[in-house]
């Protein structure tokens, strides 16, 4: 009864939203407007359960001194303030916006920074051009780098209008082929997940 | 050793100051290149300028601070060209910190267009729920949004009480780093109810869109900090976008260099056995 009851639940939940997709009948849209005020409600829980874990799992690292248990400290203590200026001042509190303003955005644009080192490494040492495939691609992505800054443009004036056509007809060709292999991959992975051919959502336990 | 050998064995940590000083340096001696305008870019601009005066543009940024330093100059960009055309802007966030970038953006140039809050331009903050939210809006708007970001009834505001549904928008303009985002909006907002969609991509995520672009079922797109430049050339703003390119210019320079030293060090050791 443990799987067959979750697997009712999800078959029929999850037809009935497939078949009110396609029927505009004032019921069926608003039943199923129902249950995605449902799912609104549990997402926006979620937030709490992080919240909640994130102090758990900090906490226990604290109490029990592991590695790095210092930058614990320092997670959860600007996690108090930041709560702290957001509930007492409001969002537009000079507080919040300050710690928003000089802490989080320059830490976050910090940690997405440190990409253009590790790319620049990475170009020297693995962009290599060992195969015929690798050299066409690496050609390509020498000509949109240099065509999408304005240096190419003064280059050669038709540097951008080449990285247009790189973007619209070879790179758009191989996206949409991997789309549509994407799209057939979750199209079949949603009806097997409603069909409860594929029960792994449920810890993978078989009755 | 001879010179290539010893480059093959080059320090990483030359690199990483070769890359500081390649973004450094532009910023304090720039260069003022000049930027040419691509089609996606123009497409954007020229939507926003055929909206009527007082149309609502539903802006939403999906980005957090680690994206904040592409999409950022592109979303003050198209805020101002918002207030500049005299259009409304209803301002929402798929992702918590996006929500509260866009706030910071919106109430700065708000103030230098003698904007007024509810009337020109409002914010309803973070929304959950990525594609069901998107559903839920697109099917009842007023159901889903009651309340503004500061938890005001969204009714006592005149701008709250004109966008009853999403057949009252304009155009909706996000500025997307990933998962909910771009993606979400074409396919459960524009491809159900019809609204146009115009974005704003970091630059990575740039090439996944032109097969929307070119199907029309996106009007247009910025892309990356290139994106933002070409469009503070547009609406005539030097900001931090056209600030950046000179810093990018060099760094791809730097990297295309890479790439050939690399290859012909490959080139080389090849030779050689």
């Amino acid at each position: 009864m443990k799987t067959i009851i979750p697997l009712i639940i999800v078959f029929a939940c999850g037809f009935y939203m497939l078949i009110t997709f396609f029927i505009p009948a004032r019921f069926a849209q608003a039943s199923s407007q129902t249950l995605q005020n449902w799912y609104l409600g549990v997402i926006a829980f979620f937030v709490f359960i992080g919240i909640f874990n994130l102090i758990r799992i900090n906490v226990d690292k604290i109490q029990r001194r592991l590695r790095d248990w210092q930058y614990s400290f320092i997670l959860l203590f600007f996690l108090g303030v930041m709560l702290g200026a957001g509930f007492i001042g409001g969002r537009d509190s000079r507080i919040f916006l300050y710690f928003f303003e000089n802490f989080q955005v320059p830490l976050g644009a910090t940690m997405f920074s440190l990409l253009a080192f590790f790319v620049a490494s990475a170009s020297f040492r693995a962009f290599r051009a060992k195969t015929p495939e690798a050299t066409l691609l690496l050609i390509a992505a020498v000509v949109v780098m240099i065509g999408r800054i304005p240096i190419g443009y003064l280059i050669w004036h038709g540097f951008p209008d080449l990285v247009e056509w790189i973007m619209q007809v070879p790179n758009t060709a191989a996206k949409r082929g991997i789309l549509f292999g994407i799209d057939l991959g979750l199209i079949s992975m949603a009806l097997r997940v409603l069909l409860g051919i594929e029960r792994s959502y449920m810890g993978g336990a078989r009755e | 050793m001879n010179l290539i050998e010893r480059l093959s064995k080059l320090d990483r940590r030359i690199i990483f100051l070769l890359v500081a000083l390649a973004v450094i340096i532009p910023m304090l001696v720039p260069l003022n290149l000049p930027v040419d305008i691509t089609k996606p870019v123009k497409n954007v601009y020229q939507k926003i300028e055929s909206l009527p005066e007082g149309s609502v543009v539903l802006i939403s940024t999906d980005y957090d601070p680690g994206s904040e330093a592409e999409l950022y100059p592109a979303t003050e960009a198209v805020i101002e060209h918002c207030f500049h055309k005299n259009l409304k802007i209803y301002m929402m966030g798929l992702w918590p910190a996006g929500s509260e970038l866009g706030n910071v953006a919106l109430n700065q140039i708000a103030q230098i267009y003698n904007k007024k809050y509810g009337e020109d331009y409002i914010n309803v903050g973070y929304r959950p729920g990525g594609a069901i939210m998107l559903l839920s809006l697109g099917r009842n708007f007023a159901d889903v949004i009651k309340v503004d970001y500061q938890g005001v009834p969204i009714d006592s505001f005149p701008l709250g009480k004109k966008v009853k549904s999403a057949k009252d928008l304009g155009l909706v303009m996000t500025f997307s780093a990933g998962d909910p985002g771009i993606l979400h909006w074409i396919i459960y907002f524009h491809a159900r109810y019809g609204i146009p969609i115009c974005g704003a991509t970091t630059a990575i995520m740039a090439p996944q869109q032109y097969a929307y672009l070119s199907s029309g079922q996106l009007v247009g797109l910025l892309g990356g900090l290139k994106g933002a430049a070409e469009y503070e050339t547009l609406v005539n703003k030097k900001g931090r976008g056209l600030r950046g390119m000179d810093a990018q210019s060099i760094v791809h320079l730097l990297l295309v260099g890479f790439i050939v030293l690399g290859n012909v060090i490959l080139v080389y050791q090849r030779r050689k056995k």
